[in-house]
């Protein structure tokens, strides 16, 4: 049963022959990967391109907006008024003494086994923290730069943590408030409270008292597609 | 015989050759999930970029056109103020709304339907509460109250002993969560499989119903700004 020298060239053939459908394979391939990266590239210029777009627009409507007040009357109930719904809205930047807090992913070790989806922060954590900011007389709240509204929604997608429809944020979360910053530390240090409860996962949660800081107005377009005022 | 020796031979490089290639082809699409994944993040920003800009676009439009009216006179003035004011409090909550929606139900589970344990689990707690707020503000909803008490961006809904307060306002069972904007999203938003709905039913029950007209009230309580200043004016 010796294999002669016509079956090795057989085989050879056949091996070569399967080498190269696998490189076939391999071509087309990368040729459709960079196709996709192209297209990424192509289109985070484009979307660069928006931002920028989307800024200076932000710019011209502050400009506006304060324009506008400059030129009004004085009635100091209105312009009042204009300032406190500006507030509420989130549509005006502002800085006063409040607290900043620092919420990081578990700093413990996993063992095997253990589920490490029990060990990271969840939008429900941030939820609880800053539901209980709110309770202690927060006025102004942002997280990494993004402004809360009254319409504000915080998603878990991955590692990451979406807000304001698109706004994709990464840990560390830095959440600003303005308001008292005593109370505010107090509630969220609070014996059973809210830092305690997490910190049995191991998630870090630091809170710091800070004489000003600074919380950003939204920067987006507010519009109300089914909502309309109502008598 | 030795025909069908070669011929087997042949065979069997020919697919050890195709395991190589289906080897490299596994491995290159691992390294090119990725790119997709990053390709739909971008998609979902430009959406919402597009969407952010044409707003800001209306808005200026609108800044403009008041601007140009207060330049004309007093009385003018005093219009366009008032109309940007009005616009303001509407995005604020401080405005009396209507549009169509849904209508969520929370309640305690009736006792005799309880498994047993503690009756406590089966009370609504004001976690169910934030996450239903919260999964309609990421459906879109535009205004949201609990039991007529409107929500803003500062408000707190938190359970103490047998009520959960709202803007300071105590509030009991049942629940009632009234949202403005697209219902059928809405309500598909909260009723999807393996969803909030789906979750909270094991405790307490949970109704979502789609409406034409909601009402939703202006937020009542005081507005007070001890500490936050505006960063434009001094």
């Amino acid at each position: 049963m010796r294999l002669k020298n016509y079956q090795w060239v057989f085989a050879l053939m056949g091996l070569v022959l399967g080498i190269m459908l696998a490189f076939q394979f391999r071509f087309t391939r990368e040729i459709q990967r960079t196709e996709s990266v192209q297209r990424v590239q192509e289109l985070s210029a484009e979307v660069n391109q928006m931002r920028q777009n989307h800024e200076a627009l932000q710019t011209q409507v502050n400009n506006l907006r304060a324009e506008l007040d400059n030129a009004t009357p004085l009635n100091p109930v209105l312009r009042d008024e204009l300032e406190k719904a500006k507030v509420e809205a989130g549509v005006s930047e502002l800085s006063g003494p409040g607290v900043e807090v620092t919420l990081s992913d578990s700093n413990i070790n996993l063992r095997p086994g253990q589920n490490p989806n029990l060990y990271v922060l969840h939008d429900e954590d941030l939820l609880k923290v800053l539901n209980e900011i709110n309770a202690a007389g927060a006025e102004a709240v942002s997280i990494n730069g993004q402004r809360l509204l009254a319409t504000t929604e915080v998603r878990c997608t991955g590692p990451t943590i979406v807000l304001n429809k698109s706004k994709r944020l990464a840990p560390p979360f830095v959440i600003t408030a303005i308001g008292n910053p005593d109370t505010l530390e107090n509630s969220l240090k609070m014996k059973g409270g809210v830092a305690e409860a997490l910190q049995v996962w191991g998630i870090q949660v630091s809170v710091k008292k800070i004489a000003q800081v600074t919380v950003p107005a939204y920067s987006g377009g507010i519009k109300f597609e089914y909502a309309k005022a109502a008598g | 015989m030795n025909k069908s020796i070669y011929f087997s031979i042949a065979l069997v490089s020919l697919i050890l050759g195709l395991i190589v290639a289906f080897q490299f082809r596994t491995t290159s699409s691992i390294e090119s999930g990725v790119p997709s994944g990053r390709e739909q993040e971008l998609t979902m920003e430009k959406r919402q970029l597009q969407k952010d800009i044409t707003q800001l676009r209306e808005e200026v439009d609108d800044l403009t056109a008041k601007l140009e009216e207060a330049g004309k006179g007093s009385s003018q003035a005093t219009d366009a103020f008032t109309s940007e004011l009005l616009k303001i409090r509407l995005y604020a909550g401080l405005t009396k709304v209507e549009g169509p929606g849904v209508e969520v139900t929370l309640d305690n589970l009736a006792e005799n339907a309880r498994p047993g344990g503690n009756p406590n689990l089966y009370f609504v707690k004001d976690e169910d509460l934030l996450k239903i707020i919260n999964d309609l503000r990421g459906a879109g909803a535009e205004a949201i109250a609990v039991n007529n008490q409107r929500i803003l961006a500062t408000s707190e809904v938190r359970l103490a002993g047998n009520h959960i307060n709202v803007n300071l306002t105590k509030l009991t069972a049942p629940y009632k969560v009234t949202a403005i904007g697209n219902a059928t999203t809405l309500k598909s938003s909260l009723e999807i499989k393996g969803g909030l709905v789906e979750n909270l039913s094991e405790r307490i029950t949970v109704k979502v119903e789609e409406r034409d007209n909601i009402v939703i009230p202006a937020f009542t309580g005081e507005l007070r700004f001890d500490y936050a200043r505006s960063t434009q004016r001094g």
